[in-house]
């Protein structure tokens, strides 16, 4: 990028460091006005869904149409808040951990491919680097907890902690039969393998089937979405590591939140269901890749508030009877069949 | 060993079976009503907030007497020609919403009306004046005179 930026007249005479962190500095407010924007986006169509859902409307005035502007107004009231900070609250790392949570979830924009030239940055182990940055989230979720001096929210970070680095293990499986497969941790190489006609989809291929339903079901558990939900259920923990917060802070950690299901249902569409390429290849216009991606994306979320609005939430002892007793094994299982398969098949 | 494969599939079928049923919720119209914008059909006889058409009000206080609580408040100036209706007022802090004044009525004037939402900041704006300047109260006998010249 800061190759433009040195192309354009008034910028042409500045170093290139310069560039570079202009380039950096503009890469990211873009990344974050996307970001706020698609959250508030999100979180209008969570309670439309939720609406429907329930034989209700759901927001409907503020906007004109359908209540669309909604949650801008939800921005600016918590804008407006009080900061309200527990008098024994440790004071660093409660400060420090909406921005944390907000962090892992910025993070992994910057590798999401929408397009073959529309990458933040084309890293050759993307795939591994949004792992890793989606976990930052729950370093966030645990200062949260322990900072705010709180039983609910202590007890909402553990049961966030365990639960998260519990579920990294079979998303991580269940993502390397497809990584096998490409021999890429590259998520431009790794759409570009699902090229052509529908069938190329990695979620079409029987090898990897088993592998989508993992991948859907953990990153679930990794965004604390229903049926995962643990750390933040309002029935037991009022609303769990973030019960302490107020404002601007909160509003952080719903972002950051509802970006965190828009990388993992994007990551779902790039390793799974074909990232930017249709499945018809006539309609494989490179114009069309980042609509093909974003509407896919969306998609996912979709579900993800489809299956909130459905499903009860899980007991502790259910979920982790789920990830280690059952997905685990089955992960491994499928990890092993495909090695053996591919070196029978070669 | 057979239990962990059938669970799995309970599993699958059954939220497959639940989120089915949510997506046939989520295209139903929802049943919600825009409140202020749409409202109940409301029954004939609805007993809504206490009426008074003045025009057709013989201010002959059959009304005021016939309430229970005494919310309704008539007051009068002068005698024969000169007579004239000054106030007609409904408390509806008092009001219970018997109908009882609407029953003696001669001219049917003072009647439930199907309102129902008028709340106000003070007690005191419940009280409704009917009557602004002062009006000559109706005639019964006289408008079928007229009535009868018109025909």
């Amino acid at each position: 990028m800061h190759e433009t930026l040195s192309n354009l007249p008034l910028l042409s005479g500045l170093p290139a460091q310069v560039l570079v962190v202009l380039a950096m500095v503009s890469a990211g407010g873009i990344i974050l006005g996307c970001i706020a924007v698609g959250g508030m986006f999100f979180i209008w169509s969570e309670r439309k869904v939720a609406g429907y859902i329930q034989s209700r409307y759901g927001p409907m005035y503020v906007g004109g149409w359908h209540g669309v502007l909604q949650s801008l107004a939800d921005g600016v009231k918590l804008l407006l808040k009080e900061d309200i900070w527990p008098e024994k609250a440790d004071k660093p790392l409660w400060r420090m951990a909406p921005l944390l949570v907000f962090l892992g979830a910025f993070l992994s924009f910057v590798v999401l491919p929408f397009g073959p030239n529309f990458v933040g940055a084309n890293l050759d182990i993307g795939l591994f680097y949004v792992m890793a940055t989606s976990s930052l989230v729950v370093m966030g979720v645990i200062s949260a907890g322990w900072g705010s001096n709180n039983k609910w929210a202590l007890y909402g970070a553990l049961r966030g902690a365990a639960q998260v680095i519990s579920y990294e293990i079979p998303l991580g499986l269940a993502l390397l039969p497809v990584v096998m497969s490409t021999g890429s941790l590259n998520l431009g190489t790794i759409i570009q393998a699902q090229a052509g006609w529908i069938h190329n989809w990695h979620l079409l291929n029987p090898l990897f089937f088993v592998s989508f339903w993992i991948y859907v079901i953990s990153s679930l558990a990794e965004v604390n979405r229903v049926p995962f939900d643990l750390p933040e259920t309002e029935s037991e923990l009022v609303s769990g590591y973030h019960t302490e917060y107020t404002g601007m802070k909160f509003a952080f950690f719903f972002l950051g939140e509802y970006a965190d299901m828009f990388v993992v249902s994007a990551i779902g569409v790039t390793v799974f269901l074909g990232g930017w390429y249709s499945g018809i290849p006539a309609l494989d216009v490179p114009a069309l890749f980042p609509l093909i991606f974003i509407l896919k994306s969306f998609f996912l979320v979709f579900v993800q508030i489809w299956l909130r609005w459905t499903l009860p939430r899980l007991r502790v002892d259910q979920l982790m009877y789920v990830c280690w007793k059952v997905f685990i094994p089955i992960a491994l299982a499928n990890l092993l069949l495909y090695g053996v398969i591919r070196t029978v098949l070669s | 060993m057979v239990k962990f494969v059938t669970d799995i599939w309970d599993t699958f079928s059954t939220v497959f079976k639940g989120m089915g049923i949510t997506a046939r919720y989520m295209r139903k119209k929802p049943v919600t009503q825009q409140f202020p914008e749409e409202r109940w059909a409301l029954p004939d006889r609805f007993r809504g907030f206490v009426h008074n058409d003045v025009p057709r009000c013989t201010s002959c206080t059959l009304c005021a007497k016939a309430c229970p609580v005494d919310c309704i408040y008539i007051e009068m100036e002068g005698k024969g020609k000169d007579r004239r209706m000054t106030r007609f007022a409904i408390d509806y802090n008092k009001c219970i919403w018997c109908s009882l004044c609407t029953e003696p009525c001669p001219t049917n004037c003072i009647t439930m009306s199907h309102d129902y939402d008028h709340s106000v900041y003070l007690r005191e704006k419940l009280v409704y004046e009917f009557v602004g300047d002062p009006v000559i109260p109706f005639k019964p006998k006289k408008a079928a005179r007229e009535e009868e010249a018109e025909a």
